[in-house]
């Protein structure tokens, strides 16, 4: 049956692939490899739950049944295996009342090899019901030790209050993060277990990435779509002046959402962005003070729908210097029958060319950041549709899988 | 094949279509609501900075809604002008030169003589000051002036003005002591019987309770001229003006068993016919003070959190507050005092419209310190109380 479904996973990207104008033919079927996570038959969605760790050269991901139970997952970049770490309610000896939706948040190494996410209410019970006994009592802090397999719970946020999404600190080991829904920018050290609130920073729709520079400052937007940087040399947090660029006529809903997805070109010092107004960024961080933006234009550039109407939750920087991302998802695609297309952009040239084209059923909908292993592989964290998922939670019916890219070479 | 397809994609869209559906994501977003972007850290424009701007007195002065705020530990508040039919920040004024050493307008304003509204401080340090002040709209300035300590060494958490009798009431903090300061003569009068005594502090410090979580937050005026007041533990109090005495009503604050000390009053407001309603902070019980009987009837608790932040009456003859806090947020509620009680009005989400926005984003009002209507009750007003707060403004038809 799992060989069916891989052959006809496999048949389906071949008669997908659409528009390889002449010279762009590098980006092939032979480039891409998709991997099911095993011993999880209710999994339904990753989120932006995904992250490297370049010490165990292991990919991990946070899969969810989209309502109370969340797998830990580990891919072995060497073996090729992917395997069932645990489920993090059993793991982290969590009690019924501290039920968890998903993990939302990026997982990210620190500097002790471990690695850090967070957890999520997933639901509107998460939202809504709070102090009901029904109600959700927080998300958690979490480390996974992969030398160990031992996950530690670091205990939670704000109460009542998801933790979406994320960063560490890559000398001292501190947590930056912001919860959903009242958009609290937080900071905690776990050495001296302190919690740091900042306040709120944001408004309707909770702006779901967090991102830091090569100096570990920290930086998240605010209701303008203004770079908010935590600067961690003053552990303090200052805000740009100006918004970050959009297209004339961005939602204000598109605004508020902020920054998607990110790539790291360190030996540019360049930081490239993706926001949800569709826009792709060049940031040039600074170590004090916020940096340059540079404005690269559309992610996707069609008349089909406004240019700011494309969504991209994924964004890697490929071994040949390209930009690599999949849009499609949450109802925004970027062609009429509803498909998702990875995207080929060349930040030197400033030209984007679709690479290849693939229908909801063989992926819906892709997240992660720059998440790549020494050999130039990239992985993504991927959702296919499927109706069979159905009863699953809410957000779509869907089954989620690990993607495997390659630009240069073949993933097998 | 492409029609199979095709369906696929249908019924994909419809089940998502119905989740969305079923969701709960709907939101207090009357006609004519509107929020205005009152702070904003590194502003071109003339707004507050970042922790010096929770709203925690407001009050509406013909096109004006003039707001106090707090700020975090070693800052200073703001007094600031919202004008409602430019629906935009137009003055502000830094207190730390009018009175230095200051960090909360926490006490809510009362209306003086002359168009001037009168508030407290609360001093930045513990053992400072607080001090009176009076302040108006004055052509594009904001004029304040500094009326003096009332009490020594104590800050004034709680304020209410009575107009025609030239006195200004006051809850001092932290003691709790009830003062009047005449406006006419400038003398002050303090009154002990309002602060705890050191059992009820030993009790109060059992339940790990702070001055800020037990003193009456608010003080209401009836037709009268009496003046209420609630004292620990779950007490209510009431002065007499011309008797000049304290006594404490036979009634108590409506109680959940067991949380008596955390009953305090969080808001007041007076109906037309002179019935005063309040919202106790300790479980979130709305209730209603006939000042001729002296009775209290518990109304009920329009959300499952604790808190009533704000009361006001609307035009439309409708209560309407604001109840729930952290480490919840805040839902709206109406309550007609004709009979259908409770609507719980959910989570105000009123659109910002700014200079750099002018396509307009949603804003949803989290921690809500604030309530106050227009004279003529159509409008109504939220002040927030976060790390950057905004004014939210909605209509009442």
């Amino acid at each position: 049956m799992k060989q069916k479904a891989s052959l006809f996973l496999l048949t389906t990207i071949c008669l997908s692939l659409t528009w390889a104008p002449s010279g762009a033919s590098e980006v092939s079927e032979r480039n891409i490899r998709f991997v099911d996570y095993p011993d999880f038959p209710e999994a339904h969605s990753t989120w932006g739950s995904i992250g490297f760790s370049t010490r165990y050269d292991k990919v991990f991901i946070g899969v969810t049944n989209h309502r109370d139970r969340v797998g830990l997952f580990e891919y072995d970049v060497k073996s090729h295996r992917m395997r069932l770490c645990g489920f993090i309610p059993d793991m982290a000896n969590l009690r019924e009342y501290q039920w968890q939706g998903k993990i939302h948040s990026q997982i990210v190494e620190g500097p002790d090899g471990s690695m850090y996410f967070t957890t999520d209410g997933g639901e509107s019970r998460e939202e809504y019901l709070m102090d009901h006994p029904h109600g959700y009592s927080g998300g958690f802090f979490m480390k996974w030790d992969p030398s160990s397999d031992r996950l530690t719970n670091l205990g939670t946020a704000i109460q009542y209050e998801s933790i979406k999404d994320l960063a560490v600190d890559q000398v001292d080991g501190q947590i930056s993060a912001v919860s959903y829904p009242q958009v609290h920018f937080v900071t905690y050290d776990p050495k001296a277990n302190r919690l740091r609130d900042f306040g709120r920073l944001g408004s309707d729709h909770v702006p779901r990435v967090l991102f830091r520079d090569w100096w570990s400052n920290v930086y998240y937007v605010d209701w303008r779509q203004r770079l908010v940087k935590y600067e961690r040399s003053g552990g303090r947090l200052i805000f740009a002046r100006e918004s970050l660029p959009s297209f004339e006529g961005t939602p204000g809903e598109h605004i508020i959402t902020g920054i998607t997805a990110y790539a790291v070109d360190r030996s540019s010092g360049v930081m490239y962005l993706i926001t949800y107004g569709a826009k792709m960024l060049a940031f040039r961080p600074t170590q004090e003070g916020i940096g340059a933006v540079e404005d690269l234009g559309g992610i996707f550039d069609a008349t089909l729908r406004p240019a700011w109407n494309y969504y991209c939750p994924n964004l890697a920087l490929g071994g040949n210097g390209k930009l690599y991302y999949f849009i499609g998802g949450h109802g925004m695609y970027a062609e009429e029958s509803e498909s998702v297309v990875l995207m080929e952009f060349d930040p030197k040239k400033r030209s984007k060319r679709m690479a290849l084209n693939f229908p909801l059923e063989v992926i819906s909908e892709v997240t992660g950041s720059d998440v790549k292993d020494s050999a130039g592989n990239l992985y993504f964290a991927g959702r296919r549709n499927n109706p069979k998922a159905e009863q699953m939670g809410e957000s779509g019916a869907s089954r989620p899988f690990m993607i495997i890219f390659n630009p240069e070479k073949g993933t097998e | 094949m492409k029609i199979e397809r095709s369906l696929l994609f249908i019924s994909a869209g419809f089940a998502w279509l119905s989740i969305l559906l079923q969701a709960e994501y709907t939101f207090f977003t009357p006609p004519g609501s509107f929020t205005v972007e009152v702070s904003l850290e590194n502003s071109p424009y003339v707004r507050l900075p970042i922790y010096r701007n929770a709203i925690t007195s407001l009050e509406v002065v013909g096109d004006y809604v003039l707001g106090g705020t707090s700020a975090i530990p070693g800052r200073s508040p703001f007094l600031f002008a919202v004008s409602l039919s430019k629906r935009r920040l137009e003055r502000v004024l830094d207190m730390s030169p009018v009175l230095p050493g200051q960090r909360c307008i926490q006490s809510g304003f009362g209306r003086g003589p002359e168009g001037f509204l009168y508030g407290g401080t609360i001093p930045d340090k513990p053992g400072g000051s607080g001090h009176l002040f009076k302040f108006k709209v004055n052509g594009n300035e904001i004029e304040a002036f500094d009326l003096g300590t009332p009490v020594a060494g104590q800050g004034i958490f709680a304020l209410s003005v009575d107009s025609s009798r030239g006195r200004i009431y006051g809850i001092s903090h932290p003691s709790g002591n009830f003062f009047l300061q005449d406006l006419r003569n400038h003398t002050t009068k303090i009154f002990d019987e309002t602060s705890p005594s050191k059992e009820i502090l030993a009790f109060l410090h059992q339940y790990a309770l702070k001055p800020a979580d037990y003193l009456s937050r608010r003080l209401a005026i009836d037709q009268k001229g009496r003046v209420y007041g609630s004292q620990p533990v779950n007490k209510i109090f009431r002065f007499d003006p011309d008797a000049q005495r304290i006594d404490l009503l036979e009634d108590e604050l409506p109680k959940v068993w067991g949380r008596r000390p955390l009953g305090r009053v969080d808001a007041w407001t007076m109906a037309p016919d002179g019935i005063l309603y309040g919202g106790n902070a300790g479980d979130g019980q709305l209730f209603k003070l006939d000042p001729e009987t002296g009775r209290v009837t518990n109304l009920g608790k329009p959300v499952m959190m604790p808190r009533i932040t704000g009361l006001t009456f609307g035009a439309d003859g409708k209560l309407y507050g604001v109840s729930g806090a952290s480490p919840g947020y805040a839902h709206l509620f109406s309550y007609d005092p004709g009979g259908r009680g409770f609507v719980d009005l959910g989570n105000p989400r009123f659109t910002m419209t700014e200079p750099g926005l002018e396509q307009g984003i949603a804003w949803r009002g989290f921690q809500i310190g604030s309530v106050a209507a227009s004279e003529d009750g159509r409008v109504i007003v939220l002040g927030e109380e976060e790390s950057l707060s905004q004014l939210m403004v909605f209509p009442v038809r």
